[in-house]
């Protein structure tokens, strides 16, 4: 498939919702036109990298996609904070996109197709968001969290599923001094069930004696 | 005398797995009972409880998974993957709206705040004269509401149970000048972990699952979990059951059919779910009304960054709260912050560094939970076949609630800097945040209300109310002054839907107190829905 029509097929059940039409429609001519004046720049050699065996629900382009969104969203390097290494976002990503509903997995789908190629207009980077420099890629990020409804929302969502995808993790909790969970390191013995206050007298819990 | 013993930890419950081992129950089996209730949560428990006690044979189907509270691992990511509705991914059409709710045995009770209002004398007398809901006068209700409380161990939070987060909120209310008051919770004991949110694995948040339930299976009442009601049988304008489908929570498909005959059903599922139900099972709607009016209470949290580390989100989740603006603009304002993953869906998170420094801030945060009364224009409804179709939740921000969302934020970030914040974020889709109280107003005239007021302020729900409202005029409402639906006997609604108008309050003791008077009134005419 051509990417014009990559990208127009992308697009199709995004616009399905009505709110989106209108913008979607004029940035999707601005792609059209973009992509089909230099398709070749579609292309990245990240294309060819495998999409790795243990990803169930990511594609390959959706794979690269949080894989650079990853790097670029995380600096972990030279912090105290868990390194990439230890914490599988990427996998946590692929988990939460199996929870997905099938309608919802299908725009998700399409809306992360138009941030990847968008970028090759979007800013005139004329390369997609996967090959931007770490630089250029959270410029484009803060860009669009600035503007329309449409950019607003992806670049919202790709946030959040990465944030979301690290933060969950109790690897990476120490370094913000952030407890986690801790019943079981205080010893909080469960109170269980509560008896039946207007019947006290006729009750009598499990395992009690007369 | 008759001994009823409650279990001493978890409730009874036949799940999907169980469904398939017995083979007394197959693909296909039919189950009857005197009343089913569907829904677990604050509304159908409390129906549950009241109908087992009374002597009737009670069924409970419940579409979320069953979650012994042992279970819970005190972790929000894990926890919204298991119990949440839509893996806490409920949103309206534009997706910017996000309306939390538990699915699991137990429902919003296993995952709320614990945070429980009354309802005014002034706002009850209105139900009372504008909806001909004379069992709502003050002076009839208030009793229940008593009961219920006390059932709930509802209590104002004690001194320990005011966290920095609270404490914060408490300074900047002293030098604004503004009144706060420690919430009223229903735990029993608070260990003060913070981890509401997540369900309370030490049984100490008073939630259905180790109140009502429990309590109704004592008296005989039988749990279904995994199971989803598709619609309400009818038959000459009276009802005789339900069809649902049990299903593998895992992986969604449907493992068995059922059909329960029952003189009485009860939809207790809550706002969005009892109205797809009442539209699923087609009942007449003379009115018009149902799955409309729904008031979404808006929620927008605002969290400042201060000098000194706060650890705010440790001790009990709510502390305090700011009501003296509900009266005059709709507006109550509540402290709170959870875990870290709760973070990421409050305000527009920075790319890359800033990111980092955000997050290195987190102990230093306090969160301000800004709650706004809107207008009751959302609405439910069904789209498609009984078991393909979905839902669709129509409710965007218009220009008044618009307004009236950043009042709020306007109101939440002044308490903060006057508490001493460096930094307040606002919750909006643009990455916006005042270093002082003096650009305040300018950043949040940066929120252009746009089209509809879509993606603008990040809003949740916990509270939304009002599809299938109660009231006396057929032709206005959807379910009558008893909680049955308008032209059919024997179905009832027990639930947040009842609710007649905007409320500014949380919900979950009123809804409570309006399954037990429901639960009274189907008492009442027992003799037309029970040969026994």
């Amino acid at each position: 498939m051509a990417p014009e029509e990559q990208v127009a097929a992308a697009m199709a059940p995004l616009s399905r919702r009505r709110f989106l039409r209108w913008s979607l429609l004029a940035s999707s001519a601005a792609i059209g036109v973009g992509v089909g004046a230099a398709s070749w720049l579609s292309r990245s050699e990240q294309d060819q990298l495998p999409l790795p065996d243990a990803l169930q629900h990511l594609t390959q382009s959706e794979f690269l996609l949080f894989r650079r969104a990853t790097e670029v969203l995380l600096p972990l390097s030279g912090t105290r904070l868990a390194s990439i290494d230890t914490v599988p976002v990427l996998h946590n990503i692929d988990a939460m996109m199996g929870l997905l509903s099938q309608s919802v997995r299908k725009e998700l789908a399409a809306g992360l197709a138009v941030f990847d190629y968008a970028a090759l207009v979007s800013g005139w980077h004329g390369k997609r968001f996967i090959d931007l420099d770490s630089n250029e890629a959270v410029a484009y990020f803060d860009r669009w969290s600035q503007g329309n409804s449409v950019q607003r929302a992806l670049a919202t969502v790709i946030k959040k599923f990465v944030y979301v995808a690290y933060w969950r993790d109790p690897a990476t909790w120490p370094a913000i001094e952030f407890d986690g969970p801790v019943s079981d390191r205080w010893g909080l013995p469960s109170l269980g069930n509560t008896p039946m206050p207007n019947e006290t007298a006729n009750v009598k819990k499990e395992g009690e004696t007369q | 005398m008759r001994i009823v013993t409650v279990p001493r930890d978890g409730v009874p419950v036949t799940d999907a797995r169980s469904v398939v081992a017995d083979p007394a129950l197959g693909k296909n089996f039919a189950v009857q009972a005197d009343v089913v209730v569907v829904g677990s949560g604050a509304g159908g428990s409390v129906v549950a409880y009241e109908m087992a006690k009374a002597g009737r044979k009670v069924l409970i189907l419940e579409a979320g998974r069953y979650q012994p509270s042992a279970n819970f691992t005190e972790h929000l990511g894990d926890t919204m993957t298991q119990i949440y509705r839509d893996q806490a991914a409920q949103f309206n059409t534009t997706a910017d709206v996000l309306f939390v709710e538990g699915k699991c045995v137990g429902g919003s009770t296993v995952i709320g705040g614990c945070v429980m209002h009354q309802l005014s004398d002034k706002v009850l007398q209105g139900w009372s004269d504008k909806y001909g809901l004379k069992g709502f006068a003050p002076e009839k209700i208030k009793p229940t509401y008593d009961l219920v409380g006390k059932w709930l161990n509802v209590h104002v939070n004690e001194a320990h149970e005011i966290n920095a987060t609270a404490h914060k909120v408490i300074q900047g209310c002293e030098r604004m000048g503004y009144a706060w008051k420690p919430v009223q919770r229903n735990v029993k004991r608070c260990a003060l972990t913070g981890h509401c949110l997540a369900g309370c694995p030490s049984d100490r948040k008073m939630s259905a699952l180790v109140s009502h339930l429990p309590w109704a299976a004592a008296h005989g009442a039988r749990l279904f979990s995994d199971t989803q009601v598709t619609r309400a049988l009818i038959k000459n304008g009276r009802v005789t059951g339900v069809e649902a489908v049990v299903r593998d929570p895992d992986t969604g498909n449907i493992v068995s059919n059922m059909r329960v005959d029952a003189g009485v059903v009860v939809f207790a599922g809550g706002t969005v779910q009892t109205p797809l139900l009442l539209q699923r099972s087609q009942i007449p709607d003379k009115s018009g009304q149902l799955g409309r009016n729904m008031t979404v209470q808006p929620f927008v949290q605002v969290m400042g960054k201060f000098k000194e580390p706060l650890y705010g989100f440790r001790g009990a989740l709510v502390g305090v709260q700011v009501d003296e603006f509900l009266e005059s603009d709709g507006i109550i304002l509540a402290s709170g912050l959870a875990e870290p993953e709760q973070l990421m869906v409050q305000g527009e998170q920075g790319a890359g560094d800033e990111h980092m420094e955000y997050m290195k801030s987190y102990k230093n945060m306090a969160g301000l939970n800004a709650f706004s009364l809107d207008e009751g224009h959302g609405s439910v409804e069904w789209k498609g076949g009984l078991l393909d179709g979905d839902k669709e939740i129509k409710w965007n921000p218009n220009r008044n609630e618009f307004a009236k969302i950043a009042r709020s934020v306007s109101l939440a970030s002044r308490i903060f800097f006057s508490a001493g914040a460096e930094k307040v974020w606002m919750p909006t889709f643009q990455k916006l945040a005042a270093n002082n109280v003096f650009e305040l107003d300018e950043q949040l005239a940066k929120v252009d209300y746009g089209i509809n007021g879509m993606y603008t302020f990040r809003i949740n729900t916990f509270h939304s109310h009002g599809t299938a409202r109660m009231g006396a005029d057929a032709y206005e409402s959807v379910v009558n002054p008893n909680g049955e639906v308008h032209g059919v006997t024997g179905l009832y609604v027990a639930d947040a839907s009842l609710i007649p108008e905007p409320i500014g309050y949380a919900p979950q003791w009123t809804v409570q107190v309006m399954a037990k008077y429901v639960s009274d009134r189907i008492q009442e005419k027992s003799s037309s829905y029970f040969v026994s």
